[in-house]
């Protein structure tokens, strides 16, 4: 496969050390297009190995607005099926400029390794020093020793190590789109961490007219509807959730958008320094990225102020531990009071909703949607590697936009029909 | 503007025998020769430090081209020997390519070191006992020079006339940046081939613009001199820069005018060498590809931080660092391509060893910027890694491109 793509798929063995490589075959981007399409398709291959898989959309890393997201694709251990969890921030796009495609990590290492991936080379390292680290200390640890704070690390905190089936594969420092418990099979192949630093680059087939085409979704987007939202509070306005602004906004210091994507999804709040200070903080790390809706909403329900929800919601990050699940759990057992909420994370067990009934992660919310819409959308978000809530503010972004632009990238037809049977392939 | 011919290297196997002195004194611009000279499709390169020029380092060579950096470091290095040598090098026939700190070098002087080195009989117009007040970059505004100054007027693309004598009478003007060479007075017997003739929206001047007009305008930019049945090339701009082609091929055009046929070497200087293809290959190329990724993952991350070091007379920022990885990473990949290098004995395990030890010199002064300590030291180590790698991989690159190309013709 020659645009768009570093035609390359690692497979690693953790249970004997191995990593071989595959080249990406054209044929496989035709049927399955990329994002979960192949992801499934490689998840089936290896299906007895017990795999992880990661990849990106085929449009992930491209110029196209919202193009953000990469996905790990599991058999999630809290609802049994085989599950899409979108990696977002800069950690889709990293890792489309990583030299690979799709990693398949199957198999189980007898100590704790972390897998560093970068400009086509695949290290499986011992992670004796790492194991036992909080998230935060492990990304730290690991940018240090690598020397870059770009790389981008998929980890696990000591949930994870411990087997929580809500335990969570992290983002960096902050909580992600993990609702399916990928964590605790990060965990249970002693898999601390996966390190990504991607600078490599793309070749795209016609490249002036992707790049035009690119350009008049962009305005399209900008005069979309969605482009004023900005911001973790106010998308949950959208939602209806309207008094969750004034709540936050004492904190709130910025808004983050993932790479590329127009709308910034993410809010960093401020809880240990002055929220309107516009100098550099000399505090180490003053607060917090929120990355997710559902748990400040629970927390928000539960009473709590929302310094105390957000700092709640940075233990759990270092425990790594998803926060939508705790929230609900705390709910269900009565917990309002802060300390107690993080004292009980240790043992804490479901069940919980938060995994949703479909096989994409809920962390985009469906709000007033019809299901069968949501999902498509989700499908379609996750196959070209659209950042999954920008798809669902972005009508503009067509599907027969986005497979056109597909094909000026690729120089391959890539068809409505192909489309439709990728996602009944996915959604099942 | 390019009037110049287009040169081809003659198509039948024969390459010219280049020298590029990447030594102690050497900044990174030996490695826009390495470009160029990649560009032109010449091969037959080898890269030589001070021991070499002190010992037997220029035999059998047609070329020494010597790039920027630091005259009195490279003069203090080569010491006596090396200026016999040098000197023999030209008379018995050899062409010596001098640019910046190179053009400095051969430069009439009374200074101790330098003045093992009079070759040319051009006197430096940027030399002043009295500094002029600088207006921006103080720390890169000039360098002593005995009780003077050497100062610098302007920095970045200049415009330079040629003055109609050949290998340059087919283009009459050109730019070409100006990074601290000399504009030079020449007497007696050398013979300006290009005058400085303007400044460009891109010239930053270092100090005032009259005084920048007064010191460089109208003086040699380029001056040839003859030297037994050798000859100088002496560049105050840097010709070799590779995103001047039109100076490049002015730069190459006269190497080759003024190549001597008769130092034409024959035969392989390399019996010993080692061909590795296949798994061998793969396995050696992924070997340092990882550890030339992970220097540069790590020197692109020091882009970002506010450091900058002074080594000898010269400041280096972070962006130099991968002035000597790049040229390094993109030829991996070419290797990569042919599944094959060429290599001495001994050199894969040598190479691997270089590379894993500039990432961690790489590593270890991110850590120290990062911390706030001093990192002098350390960096000093990493340039002379950096140097040593990258000097140590072009070698091998280059010796497999000549051994394919020369398999072409046999």
């Amino acid at each position: 496969m020659e645009y768009l793509t570093s035609d390359k798929i690692g497979i690693v063995d953790l249970a004997t050390g191995e990593i071989i490589e595959e080249e990406l075959e054209d044929d496989w981007v035709l049927e399955k297009i990329g994002g979960a399409g192949i992801t499934k398709f490689l998840y089936d291959r290896f299906e007895d190995e017990d795999p992880v898989v990661l990849g990106t959309g085929l449009l992930t890393g491209t110029l196209i607005p919202g193009s953000a997201s990469g996905v790990i694709t599991a058999k999630s251990p809290l609802t049994g099926r085989v599950s899409h969890v979108p990696l977002n921030l800069n950690a889709g796009m990293e890792l489309k400029y990583s030299g690979f495609d799709y990693m398949v990590i199957k198999g189980a290492s007898e100590k704790p390794v972390y897998l560093w991936v970068h400009d086509g080379i695949a290290d499986l390292n011992d992670a004796d020093d790492l194991w036992g680290k909080d998230v935060w200390a492990a990304t730290d640890h690991i940018r240090d020793i690598m020397g870059d704070d770009l790389i981008q690390v998929l980890g696990i905190g000591e949930a994870g190590e411990k087997g929580s089936e809500l335990s969570q594969v992290c983002i960096n420092y902050w909580q992600s789109a993990d609702r399916m418990g990928f964590g605790n099979l990060f965990g249970g192949k002693r898999l601390k961490l996966i390190a990504i630093r991607g600078m490599g680059l793309l070749e795209i087939a016609e490249p002036e007219a992707f790049v035009e085409n690119c350009a008049e979704l962009l305005s399209a987007v900008q005069s979309g509807a969605a482009i004023g939202t900005r911001g973790i509070a106010a998308m949950a306005a959208v939602l209806g959730e309207e008094d969750i602004e004034s709540w936050l906004k004492p904190l709130t210091h910025k808004h983050m958008a993932c790479f590329n994507t127009p709308i910034p999804t993410n809010t960093f709040v401020f809880l240990d320094e002055d929220p309107a200070r516009l100098e550099e903080t000399r505090i180490e790390e003053p607060g917090f990225l929120l990355t997710d809706i559902f748990p400040l909403l629970a927390f928000k329900r539960l009473g709590l102020a929302a310094a105390d929800a957000c700092r709640v919601l940075r233990t759990c990050a270092k425990y790594g531990i998803d926060g939508a699940a705790v929230a609900e759990l705390s709910e269900k057992a009565g917990l309002t009071d802060p300390e107690a909420i993080k004292n009980s994370l240790p043992g804490l067990k479901g069940p919980v909703s938060t995994s949703g009934d479909t096989v994409f992660s809920p962390w985009a919310a469906i709000g007033n949607q019809e299901k069968g819409a949501w999902t498509r959308r989700q499908a379609v978000a996750y196959i070209f590697g659209l950042h999954p809530i920008f798809a669902l503010a972005a009508p503009e972004l067509t599907e027969e936009k986005l497979l056109d632009i597909s094909s000026l990238g690729t120089e391959l037809e890539l068809t409505a029909e192909t489309l439709d049977e990728v996602i009944a392939g996915i959604t099942g | 503007m390019n009037g110049g011919r287009i040169y081809k290297r003659p198509d039948n196997g024969e390459h010219p025998k280049i020298g590029i002195y990447a030594g102690q004194g050497a900044s990174h611009s030996w490695l826009w020769f390495v470009e160029i000279f990649d560009r032109m499709g010449f091969y037959d390169i080898r890269f030589l430090t001070e021991a070499h020029l002190k010992a037997d380092g220029l035999d059998g060579c047609q070329v020494l081209a010597m790039s920027g950096g630091d005259t009195f470091a490279v003069a203090q290095g080569l010491g006596p020997e090396g200026a016999d040598n040098l000197q023999r090098f030209i008379e018995d026939g050899g062409l010596y390519i001098g640019s910046c700190a190179g053009a400095y070098l051969p430069l009439h002087s009374s200074k101790e070191h330098l003045n093992l080195f009079n070759f040319v009989p051009a006197r430096i117009a940027n030399l002043t006992r009295t500094l002029p007040e600088a207006q921006r970059l103080k720390e890169k505004f000039c360098t002593a020079y005995g009780c003077s100054f050497i100062f610098h007027p302007v920095r970045e693309a200049v415009q330079v006339a040629t003055n109609g004598f050949e290998p340059f009478s087919k283009t009459p003007s050109l730019r070409a940046p100006l990074y601290g060479g000399p504009p030079m007075v020449a007497r007696e017997s050398a013979q300006v081939l290009a005058t400085y003739s303007g400044f460009t929206d891109k010239t930053v001047f270092l100090v005032d613009e009259q005084l920048a007009r007064d010191t460089v305008l109208g003086k040699a930019a380029v001056i040839r001199q003859k030297m037994g049945k050798g000859c100088l090339h002496l560049y105050g701009p840097h010709f070799e820069h590779p995103r001047f082609s039109v100076a490049n091929q002015l730069l190459t055009d006269a190497m080759l005018w003024d190549l001597s046929k008769e130092r034409f070497p024959a035969g392989d200087g390399d019996p010993d060498k080692e061909t590795f293809c296949g798994p061998a290959c793969e396995r050696l190329m992924k070997d340092i590809k990882r550890e030339v990724s992970n220097s540069r993952i790590t020197a692109v991350s020091l882009e970002t931080l506010p450091v900058q070091w002074t080594i000898r007379n010269k400041v280096y920022e972070t962006a130099k660092i991968r002035e000597f990885i790049e040229p390094v990473w993109q030829r991996i990949r070419r290797l990569e391509k042919l599944n094959q290098i060429v290599l001495l004995p001994g050199q894969d395990e040598l190479l691997l060893q270089h590379a894993v030890e500039m990432t961690t010199v790489l590593r270890e002064v991110k850590r120290g910027v990062r911390k706030g300590v001093n990192t002098l030291h350390a960096a000093k180590k990493m340039f002379e890694t950096l140097n040593r790698t990258a000097t140590l991989f072009l070698e091998i690159y280059f010796r497999t491109k000549l051994n394919l190309d020369r398999n072409v013709y046999t």
